[in-house]
C-alpha cells in the first residue's frame, strides 16, 4: 500500500472517528498530585479526589496501597471529606487504606475531596502510591455501576530533610465539632431488638477522631461516671431509658463537643434517689435521738 | 436552750429538706408529663414543638432577633438557626467600651418549592432546619454555627398530598466569618400516577404540585419517549391525563420538570406504571425504600442498621434492598438515593 492509498484510507477514518466517537463519560478517582520528589524524613500530604464526570454518584468504595518499606504512614485526615457517612472509615493497614461511605443525594462536580494521608519519607527510592478496586455508584436508586478511571501518584525520595524545615501540615482548629443530635432507636434487626444509640457530627477544620459516651439515671451526679469509647451504633446499657446520655465528640485538635439525650423515662425521684433516702432517714434519726434527750430530761427533772 | 437551738435546727433542716423534695418533684412533674406523642406533627402538652407545628412560636418570641426556628426531634425549640441582633458599639462618654464579638458562619438558601409546603434543609445529609414556603412557593431557610469548609447540603419539600419531592444536593464552600448565599434553587415537582396498571388505550392521570401558574413537562419513558406540557394552577398544581394508545404493553416510566421564567428545575422522581389489559389503582400509601424501621424517614438510624449487617452473612431482608442475598455497597447506594434525613 503506497504512502497516498494510506493517506485515503487513514484521513476519512480520522474525520469519521472524530464527527462519531461516542463521548465515554466515567468518574475519575485521583490524588492531586501525579509526580512529587521528596526527601527522606519528609512528611508530604496526599489527597484524593473525585471528579464525577456529570454524573451523580452516591457511594465509593476503594483501597489506597503504598510501600510501606518507604512511606510510614502519620495520619487520615477526613474532615473536609464529601463523603457524608463512612461505612468504613479510611483506616491503614499492612499498607492498604480501606474505605467505603455514602453521600446521600449524590454529589457531582469535580473535585470532590474523598480524604487525605500524610505519610513520611523513610528511605531514598521510587515508588507509587496506587488506587484499586475502586467502586463508584450512580445515584438512581439502584446502585448502578459507573464507569471509574484512575490516576496514581508516582514519587521519588532522595536526599535528606533539613532538620530546620517546619512540619507544613499542621493546621490550627479551635472550633469544637459540629452540634449534633444523637438518637435512641431500637429494630428487631440488630442487636436482638434492643434499644441502641446513633449519632454522627463533623469538625470541618481537623476531623472527627473518636467518640465517648456515658449513661447515668442521676444528671446531677453523672459527673463521677467515667467516658467510654464508643462507635455509632452501641447498645445502650440502660434498656429501660431511664438514664441521661451523654455522648462527647472529640476531633483530632482534642475540641469536644457534648451532646445530651435526656431519658425518654425520667426516673422519680423517691424511687432511685438513694441519696435524698440517706438524708431523709439521718434527718429521722437526729429528731429520734433529740426528742428522746429532750423528753429523758424533762422525765428526770 | 442550747436543747432548743437544737431542736430549731432539726425543724429548720427537716423544714428546707422537704422543701427541696417538693421543688425537685415539681421540676420532675414537668418532664414526666410528657406523654404526648412527639413526631406526629401535632402541637400537645408537654411539647415545645411538634414537626411544623410551633404553636405561634418563633425565634423573636424566643428572645432572637430574627432567623428560623425550627423543631429538634425531642420536639423542643431548636434555636440554632436564630439570630441576635448585633450588639451596640462600645464607646461613649463613660469610657465602656464594645467587646469582640466572634464572627458568624452561617448559610442562607432561597428558592422555590410547593405553595404552603414543607421544605427541609439538610447539612451533610442531616436535618439542619424546616420552613414553610409562601403562597407564592418561594421559601428562605438559614443556618447558623457552620465552620469554615466543604458542606454538601440537600433540600426537598412536601406536597400537599404529603408527596416527597426528589432531593436536591448541592455542594457548598463555606467561608469561616461570612454569610454564604445560596439562591436560584428550584426544586422539582412532585409526580404521582393514579394507576399502577392501565389497560392499554385509557388514560393515566399524572399529576403533583410545583410553583404556581409554572409551565410543567411531563414526559414518558417508553421507546419512543413523549414530552407533553401543561400549566400548574394558581395553586402549583398539575394534572394531565395521557392516553396510552401509543405505548407499548409493559413497564414505563415519567417524570416531570418545572420552567418558570427562563428558569428550569431538574427532573422529579421517576415514578413506574405499568400498561397491560386491566386497570389497578395505584396504592396510596407506598413504602418509602430503604426505611427499616419504619418511621417515615430514611436516615442514620437506617444507615446504621444496614451498616451493621455489611459484609455479615445472612442480613435480613430488610437489609438487603436489592435481594440479592448480601449487604453491600449497593444497598447504601440505594438507600442514599432514597435519603429523607
Amino acid at each position: 500500500m503506497t504512502k497516498s492509498q494510506k493517506s485515503k484510507i487513514a484521513i476519512p477514518l480520522i474525520i469519521f472517528m472524530l464527527f462519531f466517537a461516542i463521548p465515554v463519560f466515567a468518574a475519575e478517582i485521583y490524588f492531586d498530585t501525579k509526580t512529587q520528589e521528596i526527601k527522606v524524613n519528609q512528611l508530604f500530604e496526599v489527597v484524593i479526589f473525585i471528579n464525577t464526570d456529570e454524573e451523580s454518584i452516591n457511594a465509593v468504595e476503594g483501597k489506597i496501597v503504598f510501600p510501606e518499606k518507604l512511606l510510614k504512614l502519620k495520619e487520615i485526615r477526613d474532615g473536609n471529606s464529601i463523603i457524608n457517612f463512612w461505612i468504613e472509615r479510611p483506616r491503614a493497614k499492612n499498607g492498604e487504606i480501606l474505605f467505603s461511605g455514602i453521600i446521600p443525594g449524590g454529589y457531582m462536580d469535580k473535585k470532590g475531596l474523598i480524604f487525605s494521608i500524610i505519610f513520611q519519607a523513610i528511605q531514598e527510592g521510587r515508588g507509587s502510591i496506587e488506587i484499586r478496586d475502586i467502586k463508584a455508584l450512580l445515584n438512581d436508586g439502584k446502585g448502578t455501576k459507573a464507569d471509574t478511571t484512575i490516576s496514581n501518584s508516582q514519587f521519588a525520595i532522595s536526599g535528606q530533610e533539613p532538620a530546620s524545615r517546619p512540619a507544613v501540615f499542621e493546621k490550627k482548629d479551635i472550633d469544637m465539632p459540629e452540634t449534633f443530635e444523637p438518637t435512641v432507636a431500637s429494630d428487631p434487626a440488630i442487636f436482638d431488638g434492643k434499644y441502641f444509640l446513633v449519632f454522627a457530627t463533623q469538625d470541618k477544620a481537623s476531623g472527627i477522631d473518636f467518640y465517648e459516651a456515658k449513661e447515668s439515671r442521676q444528671g446531677l451526679f453523672s459527673i463521677f461516671k467515667s467516658w467510654m469509647p464508643v462507635e455509632s451504633p452501641f447498645v445502650l446499657n440502660d434498656q429501660e431509658l431511664r438514664s441521661f446520655i451523654f455522648v462527647k465528640a472529640i476531633d483530632k485538635a482534642g475540641n469536644e463537643r457534648i451532646a445530651v439525650v435526656e431519658p425518654r423515662y425520667p426516673i422519680k425521684w423517691y424511687y432511685e434517689a438513694w441519696w435524698i433516702w440517706i438524708i431523709i432517714i439521718l434527718a429521722i434519726i437526729f429528731t429520734l435521738i433529740f426528742i428522746k434527750r429532750n423528753l429523758w430530761n424533762k422525765i428526770i427533772h | 436552750m442550747n436543747t432548743k437551738r437544737i431542736l430549731l435546727v432539726c425543724i429548720g433542716f427537716i423544714l428546707v429538706f422537704f422543701s427541696a423534695l417538693k421543688a425537685s418533684a415539681d421540676s420532675v412533674n414537668i418532664t414526666a408529663s410528657v406523654n404526648s406523642v412527639c413526631g406526629n406533627g401535632i402541637l400537645e402538652n408537654g411539647e415545645q414543638c411538634d414537626g411544623t407545628a410551633f404553636g405561634g412560636a418563633s425565634c423573636v418570641s424566643q428572645g432572637f432577633s430574627g432567623g428560623t426556628l425550627s423543631c429538634a426531634a425531642s420536639c423542643t425549640f431548636n434555636t440554632s438557626q436564630c439570630t441576635s441582633a448585633p450588639p451596640p458599639s462600645g464607646g461613649g462618654g463613660g469610657g465602656g467600651g464594645g467587646g469582640y464579638v466572634a464572627p458568624v458562619t452561617s448559610a442562607i438558601f432561597n428558592g422555590r418549592a410547593y405553595p404552603k409546603s414543607t421544605v427541609t434543609l439538610l447539612k451533610d445529609a442531616q436535618i439542619a432546619a424546616t420552613t414553610i414556603a409562601g403562597a407564592d412557593a418561594n421559601f428562605q431557610i438559614s443556618v447558623s454555627g457552620l465552620s469554615g469548609g466543604n458542606y454538601i447540603f440537600s433540600v426537598y419539600s412536601e406536597d400537599s398530598k404529603g408527596n416527597r419531592s426528589s432531593l436536591l444536593t448541592f455542594p457548598v464552600s463555606v467561608t469561616s466569618g461570612a454569610t454564604t448565599k445560596v439562591s436560584g434553587i428550584f426544586i422539582a415537582p412532585t409526580i404521582t400516577v393514579d394507576k399502577s396498571e392501565v389497560k392499554r388505550g385509557d388514560d393515566i392521570a399524572i399529576f403533583g404540585q410545583s410553583v404556581p401558574n409554572s409551565e410543567i413537562t411531563i414526559s414518558v419513558n417508553s421507546d419512543e419517549e413523549f414530552f407533553n406540557k401543561i400549566k400548574a394552577d394558581a395553586g402549583g398544581v398539575y394534572l394531565y391525563n395521557f392516553d396510552t394508545s401509543p405505548l407499548e404493553i409493559a413497564q414505563h416510566f415519567t417524570k416531570s420538570k418545572t420552567a418558570l421564567n427562563g428558569e428550569i428545575s431538574s427532573f422529579s422522581k421517576t415514578i413506574s406504571f405499568a400498561v397491560g389489559t386491566k386497570n389497578v389503582a395505584k396504592v396510596t400509601q407506598e413504602f418509602l425504600k430503604g426505611d427499616l424501621n419504619n418511621d417515615g424517614r430514611v436516615n442514620l438510624v437506617d444507615f446504621s442498621i444496614v451498616a451493621y449487617w455489611y459484609k455479615r452473612p445472612s442480613p435480613p431482608a430488610s437489609a438487603d434492598l436489592n435481594g440479592d442475598g448480601k449487604t453491600d455497597l449497593v444497598d447504601f447506594s440505594i438507600m442514599a438515593f432514597y435519603w429523607t434525613g
